[in-house]
């Protein structure tokens, strides 16, 4: 006769599927205990195994994404003097910021932005909608609509999940089926192996090219939709070029500046966007003594 | 000579009436609400009267345009005018936390409760200040990344800051 543990391994694969579309992981547990309960303890390690290995292959939830992403911005400001805490300058970063991030592609969580007490020039964004400028970009822009394109240019990082990606592959890389917040907390070493491996690449090395143009391309269309002048970021680009011209060293984790200014060019020629003016100097003048 | 039939001056009426229905068909125009504040409102002013509040990925459909604004209607019937700046032409892929990631949390719930249940306003939850501990993260640095989580702005400061820079819908 067969036991009902060999009715339970028919059924494993149906249980599986059920339970991924219902969203039930109550369907794995209530198995896992019927397995236990008839004496087949490999069996009920076989379900809870299968319920493992789906976990892993799914997606990074938004609460798991708040740990990766308050990790990673941990190492930002260490790594870069600490966050600048001027009252007025971070008020007005997070306007713009914001609404910036209500024209986004995933305008539904909360975006924080915050000064980063560094000379270099650059910006950074991690996962869960932590933003960062340094103080040294900062000096470099001359105008409110220069500023809503780098943050565009980050919020669409986040909105894209770029480096929520960064981990998946460093998960797989290292070979952890799941990288959830379940596994890290009882795995603490394994987390703090993914986020020095996201935070290696998001600082040191870069992100992939494709990525940082999307983060152009996209980032000049969010802030063209809250009203900025579109040609606004071309300037700045071009700015920052004729700087340091196209030394990758100065800043590193970005493409080029030519190949960037020609992505956002081919944008602004797709819509057929024309200059406005609206760049709003006079209102980022007033914090401008504050960077 | 033969006369035209009699029932020619309606046929001819029935088939401008269907080129007239087709060609408005083939002119219909879909956009989507592409913010996650949006307002439907009378006319095609900033300072006219809202008629409802649009959710972000909503369908419209295009009725008219002049200038930056589009005449549109609602799939519940409502008729206005939105800014254009305020739609797309496709659907907006986001706007919820993937389906996908929200089955991942089901199937890690039962351990992950305990974790995110004392992550509330502040940025670090056990995770991170368990990574915080391990790296030598200074308290200088982590209550930082606590205030930046926790920084309030809502919406409507951030609606009248675009009205104050006349940006969007408040340009004149």
């Amino acid at each position: 006769m067969r036991s009902k543990a060999w009715h339970l391994i028919r059924l494993l694969p149906v249980l599986t599927i059920i339970g991924l579309w219902s969203g039930c992981a109550e369907i794995q547990q209530v198995a896992e205990e019927q397995a236990r309960r008839s004496g087949d303890e490999r069996l009920a390690k076989i379900i809870h195994g299968s319920g493992t290995l789906v976990s892993g292959l799914l997606p990074i939830s938004y609460e798991e994404e708040q740990s990766i992403g308050a990790a990673i911005s941990l190492q930002v400001v260490a790594r870069y003097g600490g966050v600048y805490d001027q009252p007025d300058l971070t008020r007005y970063l997070n306007l713009v910021g914001r609404a910036v991030a209500l024209t986004c592609d995933r305008p539904d969580i909360p975006y924080h932005f915050a000064v980063l007490n560094s000379d270099s020039i650059n910006a950074f964004a991690a996962p869960a909608g932590y933003v960062f400028v340094t103080r040294g970009l900062l000096k470099q822009i001359r105008n409110e609509a220069e500023l809503a394109a780098v943050l565009g240019h980050e919020i669409a990082h986040v909105s894209q999940k770029h480096i929520l990606e960064v981990v998946q592959r460093s998960k797989r890389l290292a070979g952890v089926s799941e990288a959830g917040l379940a596994y890290a907390h009882q795995n603490p070493d394994v987390f703090k192996n993914l986020i020095d491996a996201a935070a290696k690449k998001l600082l040191d090395e870069g992100l992939d090219q494709d990525k940082e143009l999307e983060g152009d391309s996209l980032g000049e269309v969010f802030a063209a939709r809250v009203g900025y002048d579109p040609t606004a970021y071309v300037t700045l680009l071009t700015r920052l070029r004729a700087l340091k011209g196209d030394d990758r060293a100065f800043f590193k984790t970005h493409p080029n500046f030519s190949t960037r200014i020609h992505a956002v060019q081919q944008v602004i020629q797709t819509q057929g966007w024309k200059p406005t003016g609206v760049l709003l100097e006079n209102r980022f003048a007033r914090v401008r003594g504050k960077i | 000579m033969k006369r035209p039939s009699r029932l020619a001056a309606p046929l001819v009426t029935l088939l401008l009436l269907n080129l007239c229905l087709l060609t408005s068909v083939a002119l219909a125009e879909t956009v989507f609400v592409q913010s996650k504040t949006a307002k439907l409102r009378s006319g095609k002013t900033s300072l006219d009267s809202v008629v409802a509040d649009l959710k972000f990925g909503e369908s419209l459909e295009v009725l008219g345009k002049e200038g930056n604004w589009l005449e549109v209607q609602t799939a519940r019937g409502a008729k206005g005018w939105i800014f254009a700046g305020k739609t797309t032409p496709t659907k907006p892929a986001g706007g919820e936390d993937d389906v996908l990631a929200k089955l991942g949390k089901s199937f890690r719930r039962t351990e992950a409760e305990d974790v995110t249940a004392s992550a509330g306003a502040r940025g670090l939850d056990k995770v991170s200040e368990g990574y915080a501990n391990r790296v030598g993260i200074t308290q200088q640095h982590r209550d930082a990344i606590d205030r930046m989580a926790a920084y309030r702005i809502s919406d409507q400061e951030v609606e009248d800051f675009l009205k104050q820079g006349r940006l969007g819908e408040y340009a004149q």
